[in-house]
C-alpha cells in the first residue's frame, strides 16, 4: 500500500484534482472446437497497470506492462505531465474499502483440469452433430478468466478484488440445398465451472441446433410496421439499446443523449421500470467493485415511466455533484474507466405471458434477440431477431428469418402496453469507445404496439397510419454503443480480447 | 524494450520449447507505443499514452498445437508460458496439416514506418486535433457538439522467430485524425464523422476532416422516413466498405474449408457483377496495414479474389494452404501477441471503377443514397442475409434531395454483389478496408 501511495503522489506532483491506479493480473483460458475436433487451446497471462490523472476537465491516462516500482513511477510521471494543473502536494491515507456484494465461486476455473474443460466442449460438439444430418458445422467455445485487480486513488480508497467469469457458446450451421442458416446458444456468468450445473453442454447444443434447423424452414420476415411481442427468453437487447446507453452519464453530460435534462419527466410507459443492477448473484455483469473501486449497486433508472437517474463513474458523478453509482468500468488496464451498464433489465409486471400473445391479433413474436446498436444522440436503435414467428389471431404461427427491428428508444418505451410476470436473462459483450465489457440484460414478456420490421418478405399491410419517425439513422463510430452476443470465434481466437491498435 | 532484448527473449522461448519436446515452435513478440489525444472545447479532454509488450508462443507436437502468451516478461513467467503452451497442445486434436512456415527467400520492400511521427512535438499533435474541432465548428452555427476530435498515433515492432528458420522483425508507425460531431436544429440532432489515417503526419488534413464531418451532419437535418418500396440504392464509400467487411470472412480459405462461406464451391464462377473486382494487398504503397510479412513470417502478397465478377482465389495462412496443397497468400494475420494467427485481410478493397459518383446518382429517377447503416454487425456472413437500419438522402430526377431516416434495407450478400450496376471512381480507404461509391440496381427498402 505504501508503494502505491508513493506512485499516486508522483502522479499528483504536477498538480491535479484526482489520480488513481488500476493494477491488473489476468489469467485467461480458451478452448475452441470446430470441424469436429479441438482446434485451439489458448491461455495467457496479462499483467499491467493504468494510471489516471484528472485536472479540471482534462484526463491523462498512461499504461504499462512493467509493474515494478520504477515502471509504475514512470507511468505516473508521464500521466502527471500530460494533465498538469499547477504544482501541489497532498497527503494520501489509503484505507481498504468493502463491498456488500458477495462473489461465491463454487468451482474455481484454475482448479479444474484442462481435460475436464475439453470434455464439456466435446460433449456439446458430439451432441450437436448427432441430432440431424443437416447440421454441417458446429463451433463450440469455452472461456474462463481470473482477474485480480488492485485499485488505489488519491481520495484514499484502496480495493483488492478478484473477478472470475466463465462462458460457453455453441454455434451451429445447418444447410438444406442452397439454404444455409445458423443458430447459437450461450451460457455464462460471474461464476466458475459450476455454470454447467445451470445447463449442461448437451442442452446448449440442442438449443443451438434446434434454432438453426428451424430457420431452414422459416419464411423471409415481412417488412413494415407491426405490433411486436418479445418473449422473456429473448434477452434484453432492446432495453440495452433503447435506453441503457442513453442513460450513461458521460453521453448525457455531453448532450449526446435523448434523455439529457429529462430527470423527473415521464420518458416511458408507466408500466416500465428500468434497473441496472450490478449486485445480482452470479450474473455476467455482476461486480463487487467497479473498476474505480466503487462497490456494485442496484440503480433504478426509470421508475414507472419516470426518469430517476443516470449511470455514473467518478468523473461524471463529480461533474453532477452526485455519488458514483458503481458503473465505472474498463475493459482492462489499457483503458480508462467510463460509465457502463452491468446487468440491465426491465422489471417484470403482472400479466400472464400467454395472455399477451393471445390478445395480439397479428404481429411478430420475438423468441430470441441477437445483437443490436444504438445512436444515443437521437435514440434510434436496431437489433437483430435470432428466432422469430408471426402471430396470427393470437396464435404463434410460422417461423420467420432475417428480421431486424428498428425503433426509437423513447418512442418504443412509450409504446409498451403489456408487461409479463416473467423475466429472462441473456449475456453479451457491450462495445463502447472501443472497449468491450461483459454485461447481461433481461426483460419480461413485453408487447410494443408498433415497431418497424425490416425483412425481405412482402410488406405488411399497414394498419398503423401513424407516420412518426420511428427508425434508424446511422450510428457509426463514436457515440453510443453496440451489443454483441458472444461468439465462439472470439473465444477461440482472442481469449483475452484483442489489442485494438486502430 | 530494445529490439535486441525482444529478439533474445523470443529465441530463448523457442529453444526452451524445443528442448522440452516440441517438434516445432514459434515465438511472436510485439512492442508498441500509442498516443491518443481527444480535444473538446479547445482543451485536451483525454490524453492517453500507452506502452504494451508481450510474447506469444505456439508449439506443435505430433500435429497438435498449443498456444500461450504473456505480457509478464519475467524469467519465471516466460518459462511458465512455454509449459502452458505444451500442456495445451496435449489436449488438442491431431491434425497433420498443422505446422510452421520455413525461412522465406526474401521479403518485399514495404514502407511501414515514418520515423518522423515520433519526433513531432506533442503540442503540434494537440494542435492538429484542435484544428479539426475549430474547423468543424466554423462550418455552421448548427454544429453544436463535437463529441470527439482526436489525433492518434502508434509505433510498433513485430518480431517472429521459429524453429524452422524464420528470424524476422519490422517496425511500423502510423497516425491519423478523427471527428465525430452533432448538428442540431429545432430540437433535432444528427451526427456526422470523418477520419483519415496514414503513414505520415503531413498526410493528415485536419481541415478536411472537420469540414467533412460537419457537412455530413448538416445535410441530415430534417431527415424523415420513406415509404416502403423497391428502388435503386447508391452506397457511399463508407457504407460500401462496411458491406465489404461482412464479405471478408467468406473470402478466407478457412471459411471455405469449414463449409461456412457463401462462396464455397464457386471458384471460377461469376458471383458478382462484371464491374466488381476485389483485392487484398499486403504490400500496398502508403497503407497502414501493409507489412513485409504476416503474423507467421510469410511474405505478404497481392491477391485478386474477385476479378471482374469472377471468383478467383481465397486468402490463406500456412495451415489452410497446407490443407489444400496451395501456397500461403501471407494472410496469417494477428492483431497482437494475445492470439494465434488466423486467416485475415490486410488492405482489402473493391477496385475503383471509371464513373464519377455524380454520374451514378444522375442516372436514377427515384432512389436512395445511403450514407449510414446501423447494425451491420448483425448481418450473417454464413447465410449472407442482412437487414440493416439505414439513413441517407433521397434521389429524385438524378439529384440528391431531402435527407432520409426511418428505413431498413435487407437482402442477401450474393444478390447484393450481382445486383451492382455501377462502380464509382472514388475508392476511399477506412483504415484497412476501402471501396468506391457503389450502385445497386434495386433493393427492398422497408419504411414507415
Amino acid at each position: 500500500m505504501d508503494d502505491l501511495r508513493d506512485v499516486l503522489q508522483i502522479a499528483l506532483r504536477q498538480g491535479a484534482d484526482f489520480a488513481d491506479i488500476f493494477i491488473e493480473k489476468k489469467s485467461v483460458n480458451g478452448i475452441g472446437c470446430e470441424d469436429n475436433k479441438i482446434e485451439r487451446i489458448n491461455s495467457g497471462i496479462d499483467i499491467g497497470a493504468g494510471i489516471r490523472v484528472i485536472a479540471g476537465d482534462s484526463t491523462a491516462y498512461a499504461y504499462t506492462n512493467d509493474l515494478s516500482l520504477d515502471g509504475l513511477g514512470h507511468a505516473a510521471q508521464v500521466a502527471s505531465h500530460a494533465a498538469r494543473g499547477g504544482a501541489s502536494s497532498r497527503s494520501i491515507d489509503l484505507s481498504r474499502r468493502s463491498s456488500p456484494v458477495e462473489m461465491v465461486i463454487a468451482s474455481r476455473p484454475e482448479q479444474v483440469a484442462l481435460e475436464d474443460k475439453v470434455e464439456q466442449v466435446l460433449r456439446a460438439n458430439r451432441h450437436a452433430r448427432a441430432i440431424d444430418d443437416r447440421i454441417k458445422q458446429v463451433t463450440v467455445g469455452y472461456g474462463d478468466v481470473v482477474q485480480e485487480v488492485t485499485i488505489a486513488n488519491s481520495e484514499g480508497d484502496y480495493v483488492e478484488d478478484e473477478r472470475i467469469r466463465t462462458r460457453f457458446v455453441v454455434h451451429a450451421v445447418a444447410a438444406d440445398g442452397a439454404v444455409i442458416q445458423t443458430g447459437y446458444e450461450a451460457l455464462g456468468g460471474a461464476k466458475g465451472f459450476e455454470i454447467f450445473e445451470e445447463r449442461d453442454p448437451e442442452a446448449l447444443a440442442q438449443a443451438a441446433v434446434d434454432r438453426a434447423l428451424l430457420m431452414l424452414t422459416a419464411k423471409p420476415a415481412p417488412s413494415g410496421k407491426m405490433p411486436v411481442v418479445m418473449s422473456s427468453a429473448a434477452g434484453g437487447t432492446m432495453v440495452h439499446e433503447a435506453c441503457g446507453h442513453g442513460l450513461e452519464a458521460d453521453l448525457v453530460q455531453k448532450g449526446l443523449s435523448v434523455y439529457a435534462g429529462k430527470e423527473g419527466q415521464e420518458v416511458a410507459s408507466p408500466l416500465v421500470t428500468v434497473i441496472d443492477d450490478g449486485t445480482i448473484a452470479g450474473k455476467y455483469g455482476t461486480l463487487r467493485f467497479d473498476d474505480e473501486g466503487t462497490p456494485g449497486q442496484k440503480n433504478v433508472l426509470i421508475e414507472k415511466g419516470v426518469l430517476k437517474g443516470f449511470m455514473h463513474d467518478r468523473f461524471t458523478a463529480g461533474k453532477d455533484k452526485c455519488s458514483p453509482t458503481g458503473n465505472g468500468r474498463r475493459e482492462s488496464y489499457q483503458h480508462k474507466p467510463i460509465p457502463r451498464m452491468t446487468n440491465t433489465l426491465i422489471a417484470s409486471g403482472d400479466e400472464i405471458p400467454e395472455k399477451i400473445i393471445k390478445d395480439t391479433k397479428r404481429g411478430l413474436f420475438v423468441k430470441k434477440m441477437g445483437g443490436g446498436q444504438v445512436n444515443t444522440t437521437n435514440g434510434d436503435f436496431v437489433f437483430d431477431v435470432a428466432e422469430g414467428y408471426l402471430i396470427e389471431n393470437g396464435e404463434i404461427g410460422a417461423a420467420v428469418r432475417g428480421a431486424t427491428l428498428t425503433g426509437n428508444g423513447p418512442e418504443v418505451l412509450r409504446r409498451i402496453d403489456r408487461v409479463g410476470n416473467d423475466l429472462g436473462f441473456a449475456i453479451g459483450t457491450c462495445g463502447k469507445d472501443g472497449q468491450g465489457a461483459p454485461v447481461s440484460d433481461a426483460q419480461p414478456t413485453l408487447r410494443i404496439t408498433s415497431l418497424i420490421v425490416g425483412g425481405t418478405g412482402a410488406a405488411a399491410s399497414g394498419d398503423d397510419d401513424e407516420a412518426t419517425a420511428v427508425a434508424p439513422a446511422g450510428g457509426s463510430g463514436g457515440v453510443g454503443g453496440e451489443l454483441r452476443r458472444l461468439s465462439p470465434f472470439e473465444l477461440l481466437n482472442h481469449p483475452a480480447g484483442r489489442i485494438r491498435r486502430l | 524494450m530494445s529490439q535486441i532484448a525482444m529478439r533474445e527473449l523470443a529465441r530463448q522461448m523457442v529453444e526452451r520449447a524445443q528442448a522440452k519436446g516440441a517438434n516445432q515452435s514459434e515465438a511472436y513478440g510485439l512492442d508498441s507505443k500509442e498516443l491518443s489525444i481527444d480535444v473538446s472545447k479547445g482543451i485536451v479532454e483525454t490524453m492517453k499514452l500507452a506502452e504494451d509488450r508481450g510474447i506469444g508462443i505456439r508449439v506443435f507436437q505430433n500435429g497438435k498445437m498449443g498456444y500461450s502468451f504473456t505480457s509478464d516478461l519475467s524469467e519465471t513467467a516466460l518459462e511458465a508460458t512455454v509449459d502452458r503452451a505444451l500442456a495445451n497442445a496435449r489436449w488438442n486434436a491431431e491434425d497433420r496439416f498443422r505446422g510452421l512456415p520455413g525461412k522465406a527467400e526474401a521479403y518485399p520492400e514495404v514502407n511501414t514506418h515514418d520515423p518522423a511521427i515520433a519526433g513531432i512535438p506533442v503540442e503540434r499533435k494537440i494542435e492538429l486535433a484542435k484544428t479539426i474541432e475549430a474547423t468543424a465548428k466554423a462550418v455552421d452555427p448548427r454544429i453544436k457538439i463535437i463529441e470527439r476530435s482526436s489525433y492518434s498515433d502508434a509505433e510498433y515492432r513485430v518480431t517472429i522467430i521459429n524453429s524452422q528458420g524464420v528470424d524476422a522483425a519490422y517496425q511500423g508507425a502510423y497516425c491519423g485524425g478523427y471527428a465525430y460531431l452533432v448538428a442540431e436544429e429545432n430540437g433535432e440532432s444528427q451526427t456526422g464523422f470523418s477520419l483519415s489515417y496514414g503513414l505520415s503526419f503531413d498526410g493528415i488534413d485536419p481541415q478536411k476532416i472537420g469540414k467533412e464531418a460537419a457537412e455530413k451532419a448538416l445535410r441530415m437535418l430534417g431527415a424523415k422516413p420513406l415509404s416502403s418500396r423497391r428502388a435503386p440504392v447508391v452506397f457511399d464509400p463508407y457504407v460500401a466498405t462496411q458491406f465489404l467487411g461482412i464479405l471478408a470472412p467468406s473470402l478466407t480459405a478457412e471459411a471455405v474449408q469449414k463449409g461456412k462461406s457463401l462462396f464455397a464451391g464457386k471458384k471460377g464462377q461469376k458471383i458478382a457483377a462484371a464491374e466488381v473486382t476485389i483485392i487484398d494487398d499486403g504490400r500496398m504503397e502508403g497503407r497502414i496495414l501493409s507489412a513485409p510479412f504476416d503474423g507467421e513470417g510469410v511474405p505478404t502478397s497481392r491477391t485478386v479474389l474477385i476479378d471482374q465478377g469472377s471468383l478467383e482465389a481465397f486468402l490463406h495462412n500456412t495451415y489452410t494452404a497446407a490443407k489444400e496443397g496451395a501456397a500461403s497468400t501471407g494472410n496469417g494475420s494477428r492483431g497482437s501477441f494475445r492470439g494465434t494467427p488466423e486467416v485475415g485481410t490486410t488492405n482489402f478493397y473493391l477496385q475503383a471503377g471509371e464513373r464519377p459518383p455524380d454520374e451514378l446518382i444522375g442516372e436514377i429517377e427515384s432512389g436512395f443514397y445511403v450514407t449510414e447503416v446501423m447494425g451491420m454487425h448483425t448481418a450473417n456472413p454464413i447465410s449472407g442475409d442482412f437487414s440493416v437500419g439505414a439513413a441517407g438522402l433521397l434521389i429524385e430526377q438524378g439529384r440528391l434531395t431531402r435527407p432520409v431516416r426511418g428505413v431498413a434495407i435487407a437482402g442477401n450478400l450474393l444478390d447484393w454483389l450481382t445486383g451492382i450496376d455501377g462502380v464509382g471512381s472514388d475508392l476511399t480507404f477506412f483504415i484497412g478496408k476501402g471501396a468506391p461509391t457503389l450502385r445497386a440496381k434495386e433493393m427492398a427498402i422497408s419504411g414507415a
